[in-house]
């Protein structure tokens, strides 16, 4: 990330202009494209109010809810990232690997085979798995591992890297545990949880997005109260006490939001991985020296980032879509490497 | 102290004999160990129980030689084959050749492992600049090329379609079925691995020092560093394929080794070795007799076992994470 400072400060709405334009373009491309070959004139017709039943149904119930949950969960995984990095002062930090998105695949895990066994033990069908819970459960889970951690972090005053490690090591004992009940205990449920785990927007509704909504929109309410903590807590803990910064209260309220939001997301859409952990460093990149510009920045990349995603998934991969885990992972670790390789 | 881990583990060997879905007693399983005769018992001993408690052994010493030399190599107490991303690396290709070359024979999947754990550890070792950076680097480096491994092979299983469930069991580790041929199979991996570490240990010795030093004393790094690299790697190659990766035994290990205070490096590296053997023996001795008659893979309790030591190992503070220069 070293940019050369500009001379002269272009002016803050350049930049978040340009963003929002291509975020435009490319959700009004994932709502024009798809695998069902719709003319641009049908969904024109939806859009514009009227139009065929069957086009009706594809753009409303199936693309729609889609993109907007892909949309609020990049916010998430975005914000999570950025707020995990900045109080762990650790510029890789991301809720898969700070071990939350692992709590949230073992709750899920859990859940389904148990609610398999008490609902009915013999069936093998789609229908009577209880997929609706899913996102609540994902959640609970999340904000466990995110409480183990904290705990981890407060009972024995860890500093920022050893709460890292204990994160790392978290995760990979909750992810174990998981990959091993399903292996023990499995069976015809694996392609769902397999499809979770490797992160898809596949058939999420509207009622996805309501459950995100709420999160979504405390999350982001919040952030701006909690602005000057956020800051603060970039530095060693005496020196933020210095500021007058109540150093336990504001990272435990911090660590808790951002377990919320990753959590949630990871609970409705399964863990996408490295958004988290990229996204914030591309916003810092664009935002330059410009800070109060980084944290929309975060929340646009995010929702961009997702959208183009799942976009690339569905026309690449066609009938056999190409789960959005996957692809950001392919694209994300190129970014990761170059960042890791600028890391002294 | 090294006598007596072996000792330990043969007696877990016996134990695992005696326990199952089908318990014997101990003068039946030793009459039938010394004479052999074609009944049940003979069988279950002879070629279910036994080849299955030495493949978990000889697995335990690869994975711990493995995460030793990584350890020694990078002079960093984070490294290990899961934490590198080595074990991932291995795996990766190998569940890809098990769905789409089905036509390679079992035979070449270690070449396979060997190659893909050699690419993930480059990789990660290229990021965090031969592991002498902070040791947070490397370990993130190597967790993140997992993530990106991972990634693949769930979308690897999921375009897998019937074969998913038996692929899953075999990764998250387990010896469930293994006999003489997947032993025979995985031992020479190993023993090259362990051998090579004896063979090598004053190199290793002096790679403790620090790099600056053993380069002084008329060591020359890139003969070794590759040497060490390939070594440590092999035992994961050949035992991934028959074991899948077995979560943190190549990490804690060597760890464990220390808290005993070997008196040399030879020492370290036996006391590693037995430890890693006891550990996978005794979680694979649980792993079929706590939930029966079902089977639970073994990576859930070493991950078990081996998770929560790590934890408390990060948090002492004799843990160095200052790096090694």
């Amino acid at each position: 990330m070293t940019m050369s400072a500009p001379v002269q400060r272009p002016s803050l709405i350049a930049p978040l202009f340009a963003l929002l334009a291509l975020m435009v373009l490319v959700f009004l491309a994932a709502v024009f494209l798809g695998v069902a070959d719709l003319p641009a004139t049908d969904v024109a017709a939806v859009m514009a109010g009227h139009g065929s039943d069957q086009a009706k149904s594809i753009i409303l119930d199936i693309r729609l809810p889609r993109i907007v949950t892909g949309i609020l969960a990049g916010i998430h995984f975005a914000v999570a990232g950025l707020l995990l990095q900045t109080i762990t002062r650790n510029p890789l930090a991301d809720p898969s690997i700070m071990g939350i998105s692992q709590g949230a695949t073992l709750a899920v895990t859990i859940f389904l085979l148990f609610a398999v066994y008490i609902y009915d033990p013999g069936s093998n069908t789609l229908a009577v798995l209880p997929v609706a819970w899913l996102p609540a459960i994902g959640t609970v889970g999340g904000i466990m591992a995110g409480g183990i951690i904290y705990l981890l972090a407060f009972r024995l005053d860890l500093g920022p890297l050893r709460i890292t490690l204990c994160g790392i090591a978290i995760g990979a004992v909750l992810h174990a545990a998981a990959i091993g009940l399903i292996a023990g205990w499995g069976s015809a449920r694996i392609e769902i949880l397999l499809e979770w785990l490797s992160g898809s927007l596949y058939a999420r509704s509207w009622n996805h997005v309501l459950f995100l909504l709420p999160f979504t929109v405390a999350g982001l309410a919040v952030l701006p109260i909690l602005r000057r903590s956020i800051d603060l807590l970039r530095f060693d803990p005496p020196v933020a006490r210095s500021f007058g910064l109540s150093y336990r209260k504001q990272l435990s309220v911090v660590l808790l939001l951002s377990c919320a939001l990753a959590a949630s997301a990871v609970g409705a859409v399964g863990p996408i991985i490295f958004v988290g952990l990229v996204v914030p460093h591309l916003a810092r990149f664009l935002a330059g020296k410009r800070f109060a510009l980084v944290l929309p920045f975060t929340v646009a990349l995010g929702a961009f980032i997702v959208t183009l995603g799942d976009l690339l998934g569905r026309l690449l991969g066609q009938t056999e879509e190409i789960p959005i885990g996957v692809i950001t992972a392919v694209f994300g670790v190129p970014v990761l490497i170059a960042l890791l390789r600028k890391i002294p | 102290m090294t006598a007596l881990i072996v000792a330990t583990g043969l007696l877990v060997v016996v134990a695992g004999l005696l326990v199952g879905s089908k318990p014997l007693g101990l003068s039946k399983v030793l009459s039938v160990l010394v004479s052999p005769d074609g009944k049940i018992e003979s069988i279950l001993v002879w070629t279910l129980r036994l080849p299955r408690s030495l493949s978990a052994l000889v697995a335990g010493a690869g994975l711990a030689v493995s995460g030793y030399l990584l350890q020694a190599l990078t002079r960093n107490p984070l490294a290990g084959p899961d934490i590198t991303g080595v074990a991932s690396g291995a795996v990766a290709p190998i569940v890809f050749c098990f769905v789409f070359l089905p036509w390679i024979s079992s035979v070449y999947h270690p070449f396979v492992g060997l190659a893909g754990g050699l690419t993930a550890a480059s990789v990660t070792l290229w990021i965090s600049r031969g592991g002498r950076g902070r040791p947070l680097h490397l370990a993130l480096g190597g967790i993140s090329v997992s993530l990106f491994l991972g990634a693949i092979t769930t979308y690897v299983l999921l375009l897998s379609g019937p074969q998913t469930p038996s692929l899953l069991f075999w990764l998250s580790g387990g010896f469930q079925g293994r006999s003489w041929p997947q032993l025979l199979y995985m031992t020479p991996w190993v023993a090259v691995a362990v051998v090579g570490a004896f063979a090598c240990q004053r190199v290793i010795g002096m790679l403790a020092l620090s790099e600056h030093a053993s380069i002084g004393m008329g060591l020359n790094m890139n003969l070794w560093k590759p040497i060490l690299l390939v070594l440590a790697i092999m035992p994961v190659a050949g035992v991934a394929p028959v074991a899948g990766p077995v979560a943190f035994v190549g990490l804690v290990s060597p760890h464990i080794a220390r808290l005993l205070k070997p008196q040399s490096t030879l020492w370290s590296i036996a006391l590693t070795t037995a430890i890693g053997a006891l550990m996978v023996v005794t979680a694979d001795v649980i792993a079929r007799s706590i939930a029966l008659p079902r089977e639970l893979p073994v990576g859930i309790i070493t991950a078990l076992l081996g998770g929560p030591f790590f934890v408390y190992l990060v948090q002492t503070q004799s843990f160095s994470l200052k790096g090694g220069h």
